[in-house]
């Protein structure tokens, strides 16, 4: 059984009266259980182009990943690019979650739950530069 | 202008056989498309006593296609014990207890989140959105 952590903060000294601290940490686990989660795709790169402004798939459901429907799946991704004015976003299905600028980066819970559930990512029509995104999915496997 | 920071460390030492996993990543949540930090924040804890789907966050509270910020947490100890997380009526996925998330929000029509409790035994939940 794999052990993962995933810690979080989130700290400012400014946006309120008082201090913004907070922190945490939760062991991935399979869904239900205190078992780890024991399958990944890895840390991935995936660069768009300038050119590249249509929506595309960045995280299928499609048998290569092979992550169990709704479980604990989680999914990671960042926006590493340059360009401090250009984004992406960020949709599941046709639904939108948000847009990732430069440095930005997302943790989520994923329920894969069929091939609509898929992660896509479209950047902004205005971007003049290549758009690179690091993400991974750690979650679930049929066989697990 | 505020100055808020969010970061991140992935690690495991068994995930992958003989490749210990330590990833870190530290954002500063700025204002879409600029080096402005965000300046507003919501922050609560909510339980809920009965299964279904209700709203968590109202989209109208922040900025439309904003670089929003949302934090949620499972406050539950029972591992069987999730919330379903869902924008507007697409599932995102699944919180079990302990777990949590962080997600940009663009908050455009109807883009409200919601939680669905797996069980009506007084489970809590804590947020914080941090807005333009």
């Amino acid at each position: 059984m794999a052990t993962t952590t995933a810690a979080f903060t989130l700290s400012s000294s400014d946006i309120s009266s008082s201090p913004l601290s907070k922190s945490t940490t939760a062991t991935l686990t399979k869904a239900g259980t205190t078992t780890g989660l024991e399958q990944t795709s890895g840390m991935s790169r995936r660069i768009l182009k300038a050119t590249e402004t249509s929506i595309a798939d960045l995280i299928s459901t499609t048998p290569e990943f092979t992550y169990t429907a709704d479980k604990a799946n989680k999914v990671y991704i960042c926006n590493s690019s340059a360009d401090s004015t250009d984004y992406v976003t960020v949709t599941i299905h046709a639904e939108e979650i948000g847009r990732l600028y430069v440095g930005d980066w997302m943790f989520m819970p994923w329920s894969a739950s069929d091939s609509s559930s898929d992660i896509r990512i479209t950047a902004a029509s205005t971007h003049t530069n290549a758009v690179t995104l690091d993400y991974m999915v750690i979650g679930e496997g049929n066989a697990a | 202008m505020a100055t808020t920071t969010a970061s991140i460390t992935l690690a495991s030492s068994d995930l992958v056989s003989g490749m210990a996993m330590n990833y870190y990543k530290t954002a500063t949540l700025n204002k879409a498309g600029t080096n402005t930090g965000l300046e507003k924040i919501q922050t609560g804890t909510r339980e809920y006593l009965a299964t279904g789907a209700v709203e968590l966050l109202d989209e109208s509270v922040v900025t439309t296609s904003g670089a929003n910020k949302v934090y949620v947490k499972n406050l539950s100890t029972d591992a069987t014990e999730y919330f379903e997380i869902a924008i507007q009526s697409e599932v995102l996925g699944r919180l079990y207890a302990g777990d949590w998330m962080f997600i940009p929000w663009s908050a455009g029509t109807s883009n409200n989140i919601t939680v669905n409790p797996s069980v009506a035994t007084s489970m809590k939940i804590e947020y914080v959105v941090v807005h333009e």
